[in-house]
């Protein structure tokens, strides 16, 4: 039992082109239907205590998607997960939840995510070819691109911000990009950029497909951590 | 079955792609191959338009009550999405099943707003249906229309097989057991037509003939059969708690115009003010009771999880049980944490206390629809308002803390005069005026107004209906002329208005004739859809349209008609009488004031339906016509 939990969901093919708006909305809305105790913010336009990990783009289904929620009371986990189930639209559904004993943002904890990202080659590649070409890609020291910001757009070098790029072959056509990258509030980088940026700097016209987030990372004592790890750390 | 696929090729391409895939919470899924009838409810603009619209809420849901029924929603494509589709050549399908529409037994089409008309024709393109009825064969969906703007159907008569006029609630219910029956029976197209034509409210137009004077005007509208019914009555609900009213309405992912439970108190409006259509085709007032409307309420946030209500009804004031009715809805609503939007309040002590409780987010806009900006033309049109009355709302809501304030006008009213065009920026700087001091002496800023003027369109089956609109240069010169005066005097008003050329063509389509067919049909064909939006609205478009069938817009909108003209809707009955509206067009030229039904019968006919405030006032109904409390 908790005030607080920490929650996993996942967003399938049904519902991933629903912008990040649209899912904070949806959340929101389901917590009511739920009839579950949830915790609302003082003031003049009272608010749902509950912040997310990370946005989510349009087009973008995910495995590991994290948010912080606190109640009006304590609340078992299996509790939590079983009636907000009830309420969630097919392609959205919560997976575990775990107690959260104090404070402390998920959005600010998040430094990293990994992705798989499908693509298809313009011509006949083979996997070698395509390979040394990511090998090559990650061997620049400087791969500056625009970014957009807050305040428009500006040139940054994204190369600090990928932490590791290798190519997979599955038995259909295409290949998967798996893409571990920088992610959060401070350093985000997103996964199209980086595709946008692979064919900018290789020449080739790579068609990106879907894109799937299996995992987001915080980071403590230079190490990567699961944010169900980390929740209850000093 | 056909189920059109959707992919990221499509569906990253276009803006708010969640617009397009349905799926949403409380949307109704059944087995399409197990049900006799299947019904596509089509609403004729974009998503985020029609999914804020309650008629199709209601008729929605009680189709889907039937279990030999499943209906299911289709909107107009934004046009990003409609390049892609034609391009890929996929069709028009449903958001609950991606059924094309071609594959549906009935597609009916709410008729909200008359520039939506080219995108009834673009959908059914898209969706591989014939766009004319007469083109339309045994394997092709009947193509029905209702709404608002199906008093006057004759535009659309080309295009749609049959009309229902009125409510939808019980003749939908005729209909479906009406198709059920043609089905079984093997019959052609015009059986099922003909059968459909016996309901009550239900218009065949291809069973019609209109006979045309050399000049244009039309002669006479006649049934082609004896078997056909020489008027159609309106239809209503006679009894709204009654009425299935929807407490599992879809929720949106993405965010609609009206993003919010809407909690209908009444149908129909008391006031009768001569302009407004709606005052006239929704007679009699019918309330629905404040236990029925609680309990929608609490039931309705429980299945949707909206923290919003909207009041919606044509003047809530005039609600009977208002202030015990709030009482107990603002008992649940402060509990639940649900914000209370009330729309069409009069503002006074009472309103602006309750919306104070009512809505905990900013004290923003307050909003008051004067009409007009002297006491002469709001005499003219009806409207009981005083400029005292006014002054005083907008008083106590500066001291209250509210200190924007937006007055909606018309301009192009009958008798209008450069004088209450003028009136209307003077009453922007009387209430600035009398405003000044509360502000301050209640700590808040000082009051900011929005004038808004809306261009008058004369609308069928108003006492207004045979009136001239104003020519598109004289609307400009009024607007030019208002925005002028403004300017000048004060930075605290703001001043905005639509696009005259716009109004015009809705004026046309509004009170036209079969004629226009073949005008809507190449204005569609030369590129005409959205033309309710500024950025897809082409005047050219429209005018070539004109000119290549022969036919003058100015006829439509321009023309002063004579009482003895027959309409082209003079075969549609609305239950309000010809010769009230004559009576209410000749006071208005006299300034003549008309008294409100809670205040007393002014027989306008409406009491044929037996119902609501008509049953009410029959025991104290007098002859005598007195005049507004306070005139």
């Amino acid at each position: 039992m908790a005030r607080a939990l920490r929650f996993r969901f996942f967003r399938d093919e049904r519902l991933k082109y629903l912008a990040h708006l649209d899912v904070l909305r949806l959340f929101e809305r389901a917590l009511k239907r739920s009839g579950l105790p949830v915790a609302y913010t003082q003031g003049f336009n009272p608010r749902q205590k509950i912040v997310f990990g990370l946005p989510m783009a349009v087009g973008l289904t995910s495995s590991a998607e994290y948010a912080d929620i606190e109640f009006a009371g304590d609340l078992a986990p299996e509790a939590f997960i079983s009636r907000l189930n009830q309420v969630l639209p097919d392609g959205i559904k919560v997976l575990d939840a775990m107690p959260l004993l104090k404070k402390g943002s998920i959005m600010s904890q998040i430094t990293s995510a990994k992705y798989e990202i499908e693509f298809a080659v313009p011509r006949h590649m083979d996997y070698d070819e395509i390979n040394g070409i990511v090998i090559d890609f990650l061997g620049n020291e400087d791969i500056t691109v625009m970014k957009k910001g807050k305040k428009g757009s500006k040139p940054v070098n994204i190369r600090p911000l990928i932490y590791s790029l290798s190519v997979r072959k599955p038995d259909n056509d295409g290949y998967i990009l798996d893409a571990f990258l920088s992610a959060g509030a401070k350093n985000n980088l997103r996964p199209d950029l980086l595709m946008k940026a692979l064919n900018l700097i290789t020449g080739l016209d790579l068609a990106v497909g879907s894109i799937h987030r299996k995992a987001m990372y915080t980071s403590a004592f230079n190490e990567w951590k699961d944010p169900f790890e980390v929740a209850n750390d000093d | 079955m056909m189920r059109v696929k959707l992919d990221d090729a499509l569906l990253l391409q276009v803006e708010k792609p969640a617009k397009y895939i349905g799926n949403e919470w409380n949307m109704v899924k059944k087995n399409p191959e197990s049900v006799a009838v299947r019904f596509a409810f089509a609403f004729p603009d974009d998503y985020e338009i029609g999914m804020s619209h309650m008629g199709m809420k209601i008729l929605y849901h009680i189709l889907n009550k039937r279990e030999d029924t499943y209906c299911e929603r289709v909107f107009a494509p934004w046009v990003d999405m409609e390049r892609l589709m034609r391009g890929k050549g996929l069709p028009l399908y449903t958001l609950e099943t991606y059924t094309p529409i071609s594959e549906f037994d009935i597609i009916g089409f709410t008729l909200q707003y008359e520039m939506s008309y080219t995108n009834i024709l673009n959908m059914l393109d898209l969706g591989g249906v014939p766009v004319l009825a007469k083109d339309r064969e045994k394997s092709h969906p009947f193509v029905c229309a209702g709404g608002p703007c199906a008093v006057n159907p004759e535009p659309l008569a080309d295009f749609i097989d049959f009309f229902v006029i009125g409510e939808g609630e019980e003749v939908i219910q005729e209909i479906i057991d009406g198709y059920k029956a043609w089905k079984a029976s093997g019959q052609d197209r015009t059986a099922f037509l003909e059968r459909v034509a016996a309901i009550e409210g239900v218009y065949v137009p291809s069973l019609y003939e209109v006979l045309y004077y050399e000049d244009g005007t039309i002669m006479d509208i006649m049934p082609k059969s004896g078997n056909v019914p020489d008027t159609v009555r309106r239809r209503i609900v006679a009894d709204l708690d009654k009425a299935s009213f929807p407490d599992d309405i879809i929720v949106p992912y993405v965010e609609t115009v009206h993003d919010r439970i809407m909690l209908e108190l009444f149908r129909g409006c008391i006031r009768g003010c001569r302009f407004c259509q709606a005052g006239f085709i929704y007679r009699p007032v019918r309330e629905r009771s404040p236990e029925k409307l609680n309990e929608l309420a609490r039931s309705s946030v429980r299945k949707t999880g909206y923290d919003e209500i909207s009041l919606v009804s044509l003047s809530s004031s005039d609600y009977s049980a208002l202030p015990e009715f709030c009482e107990k809805l603002l008992e649940f609503s402060e509990k639940e944490r649900v914000n209370l939007s009330l729309p069409s309040l009069r503002v006074d002590n009472f309103s602006l206390g309750l919306m104070e409780r009512a809505s905990k987010v900013r004290k923003s806009g307050l909003t008051f629809a004067p009409e007009a900006g002297t006491q002469r033309l709001r005499d003219v049109i009806n409207k009981g308002i005083t400029d005292e009355d006014l002054k005083a709302s907008v008083q106590l809501a500066v001291a209250g803390g509210w200190n924007s304030v937006k007055l909606y006008f018309m301009i192009g009213l009958p008798t209008e005069t450069m004088e209450d065009v003028e009136g209307i920026a003077d009453l922007g700087f009387s209430l600035i005026e009398s405003c000044r001091g509360i502000a301050d002496r209640h700590g808040g800023r000082g009051l900011n107004i929005t004038l808004s003027t809306s261009n008058f369109v004369p609308k069928p089956f108003t006492p207004f209906q045979w009136e001239p609109m104003d020519h598109i240069s004289v609307l400009t010169e009024k607007q030019y002329h208002l925005k002028d005066l403004i300017r000048k005097r004060t930075r605290r008003i703001r001043y905005q208005y639509h696009d005259p050329k716009i109004s015009h063509m809705e004026a046309v389509l509004s009170r036209g004739d079969r004629r226009l067919g073949k005008v809507i049909h190449t204005a569609w064909k030369l590129g005409a859809r959205f033309d309710g939006w500024d950025e897809h609205f082409s005047f050219e478009r429209w005018r070539r349209a004109f000119e290549e069938n022969g036919l003058d817009p100015a006829f439509y909108a321009n023309r002063k008609r004579d009482f003895s003209e027959v309409m082209p809707w003079d075969h549609i009955d609305i239950g309000v009488s010809k010769g009230f509206l004559v009576r209410e067009c000749k006071k208005a030229y006299e300034g003549d004031l008309t008294r409100n039904c809670a205040n007393g019968c002014s027989n306008c006919g409406a009491s044929v339906y037996k119902t609501g405030i008509c049953l009410a006032k029959e025991k104290n109904n007098s002859q005598e016509v007195d005049k507004w409390p306070g005139h």
